[in-house]
């Protein structure tokens, strides 16, 4: 039975996750299970190989229906929470799981504040009152443990001009500048999902690591979670690419004093130490206004939203005019200051 | 949320009305029945009419500044030094906006020698000092050498109207003090800010690159900078010289006893 489900042992009701106390709760009677302790109903189950193509719900019986990424979802009958344990297991059994410390009210109360932040948004967006979904994912990550080795040649200018006589003189020094860096990245989170903009996940960052848990299955009950739609290898040329700009600010940190450094040579070698399959509590909003569906996201630790809402076209005119009044204001005081008469 | 639509507005408005109008302030009116004759042609390069129209303007720009602005143009029969000829005309005339021998400026055309002279008396002497008048004197030159007197005069007028709103001792020509480089200033400090706002509003990324740097591990290993060779360029200075175009001259005491500041040269 591939399909998981947390029946309360008191009142028999569904159970869910609490993100207020980290427990797994019964919404009924108000039991509070120790997920760290109970035993994880997953790690009894043995699974055939092949791909199981239909779940039932435990409770009503009725089918799953679930996208093929689903591992984790509510029972759209009877709204029991389920877990396809087939589709977190072997590999794609999760190492980690950075639960959620934000519930779903306190989502909408912080993009609803998020919203009224907005300086450009139009004013009818600002009320967050067509908020059409908000739901709480799991979203798979993989943390990167890359280690680099890096050498790099270059050649660096140090100029001096002074002035002697009736000519003035540019002194330029030469040196030949070699560097050979460790640079160790660990835990950097790429997102393993299709579905996820890669944009957005990126700017969710940073989530804090240090309320990861080891994986177990109730962190889920009643959020959706999804398996990986790529390996470890296929990202590993993102997870590179993300890492060649600090790897690049890293080098220019160590080359100092300067006038202009160009580099000659610079080998970098990467190494895949480890990479470490997580889930990460995303919320996702969903936002009808005029007629167009907006997409937000918000990290399910840190509370941080990102998204692109819709700009006000009069609010950026009247930033604009007001910034630019501003501005000549002030160079006209500042001229007529200087005594160059004010208009 | 009205209350921010107002503010935008008010912004924009503030925004135009400096643009439009900044230009237009100086215009006080003059009227016709206390105006002086300032224009002295005795060389004939004007008509009638151009000759009360320049003189209407130097009224109404001179009651702004407290200063007489002169023209004086002389076919110079006796062959007169000019600055000797124009610190004369001053003395005798005993020209000056608020007394005899007051603040006043005179521009002295020598049709003979093709030479001309700016000079300022007490206020203008010390609002278009030598510098000033010099650069006054360059820009009209042009005008003069194709005859395009009245032209060359009324930019007189305005120039030596605009360089007296200046205090002493600051440069006139400063690019900050230009109306169109301001608003171009801020309308590219605007565009960019609401540009970044705009950019910004979808969220930035806030990880740099030390969030996952592993520093304990991490470090230079080996590290070299070796001195190769040194190079050396020299350039000439360039003495700039300032009184080009056959230029020169400067300030001096007229026989009066009244000190001014000048510029000469030909055209």
């Amino acid at each position: 039975m591939p399909v998981i489900e947390y029946k309360c042992p008191n009142c028999g009701s569904g159970m869910l996750f609490d993100s207020a106390t980290g427990a797994l709760s019964c919404p009924s009677c108000g039991r509070q299970d120790n997920i760290e302790q109970i035993p994880d109903p997953l790690k009894k189950q043995v699974f055939t190989e092949n791909e199981v193509k239909e779940y039932h719900c435990n409770s009503c019986g009725a089918d799953i229906v679930t996208e093929p990424e689903t591992s984790a979802t509510t029972c759209s009958f009877c709204g029991a929470a389920v877990v396809l344990s087939d589709r977190l297991t072997g590999d794609l059994a999760p190492a980690m799981v950075l639960p959620f410390s934000i519930s779903k009210d306190e989502a909408q109360q912080a993009f609803k504040k998020w919203c009224r932040n907005g300086l450009l948004t139009p004013s009818g967006f600002m009320t967050a009152d067509r908020v059409k979904s908000i739901t709480g994912i799991y979203v798979p990550f993989w943390l990167y443990e890359l280690h680099n080795k890096i050498e790099v040649h270059g050649r660096g200018t140090k100029i001096r001009t002074y002035t002697q006589g009736d000519y003035h003189y540019t002194e330029t020094q030469h040196f030949d500048i070699y560097r050979r860096i460790r640079l160790n990245y660990v835990n950097l989170p790429i997102d393993a999902s299709e579905k996820m903009k890669d944009e957005l996940m990126d700017k969710l960052e940073p989530f804090p690591y240090n309320q990861l848990k080891l994986f177990k299955t109730p962190y889920l009950a009643g959020y959706i979670a999804e398996k990986y739609s790529y390996t470890d290898e296929e990202l590993y040329p993102r997870a590179k690419e993300k890492t060649s700009s600090y790897i690049d600010s890293y080098i220019a940190s160590t080359v100092s004093g300067y006038n202009s450094v160009s580099y000659t040579d610079k080998q970098i070698d990467t190494t895949l130490k480890n990479a470490d399959y997580v889930l990460l509590p995303v919320w996702m909003v969903y936002y009808d206004y005029n007629r167009s569906q907006y997409t937000f996201a918000m990290n399910g630790q840190t509370g941080k939203v990102v998204g692109k809402p819709p700009i006000s076209k009069a609010k950026v005119a009247g930033w604009f005019a007001g910034i630019s009044a501003v501005s000549l204001l002030s160079l006209k005081l500042v001229s007529w200051m200087m005594g160059g008469g004010f208009l | 949320m009205r209350k921010r639509k107002h503010l935008a507005w008010m912004a924009a408005l503030i925004l135009l009305v400096i643009t439009l109008v900044s230009p237009l302030i100086p215009m006080s009116v003059v009227s016709a029945a206390d105006s002086k004759n300032l224009i002295y042609d005795e060389a004939n390069l004007l008509n009638e009419q151009e000759k009360s129209e320049l003189n209407a303007l130097a009224n109404e720009y001179g009651a702004e500044r407290q200063t007489d602005f002169v023209i004086l143009t002389t076919n110079n029969t006796e062959n007169q030094d000019v600055e000797l000829l124009t610190e004369d005309f001053y003395d005798e005339h005993a020209l000056g906006y608020d007394k005899a021998h007051g603040n006043a400026v005179i521009l002295t055309m020598d049709m003979y020698n093709r030479e001309v002279y700016l000079a300022g008396f007490y206020k203008a002497e010390d609002y278009l000092d030598n510098g000033r008048l010099q650069s006054i004197r360059s820009r009209i030159t042009s005008e003069f050498s194709n005859g395009d007197y009245k032209l060359a005069f009324e930019k007189y007028i305005k120039l030596s109207y605009k360089y007296m709103g200046y205090e002493p001792g600051v440069n006139p020509n400063n690019i900050l003090f230009n109306g169109w480089f301001q608003l171009v200033v801020s309308v590219v400090i605007g565009g960019v800010v609401v540009g970044i706002m705009t950019y910004r509003s979808g969220g930035r990324v806030t990880v740099n690159r030390a969030t996952y740097e592993d520093s304990s591990t991490s470090s230079v290993i080996d590290r070299q900078d070796r001195y190769i060779r040194t190079t050396v360029t020299k350039r000439k200075i360039e003495k700039n010289n300032n009184n080009g175009g056959g230029g020169g001259g400067g300030g001096g005491t007229s026989r009066g006893g009244h000190s001014h500041s000048g510029s000469r040269g030909s055209f």
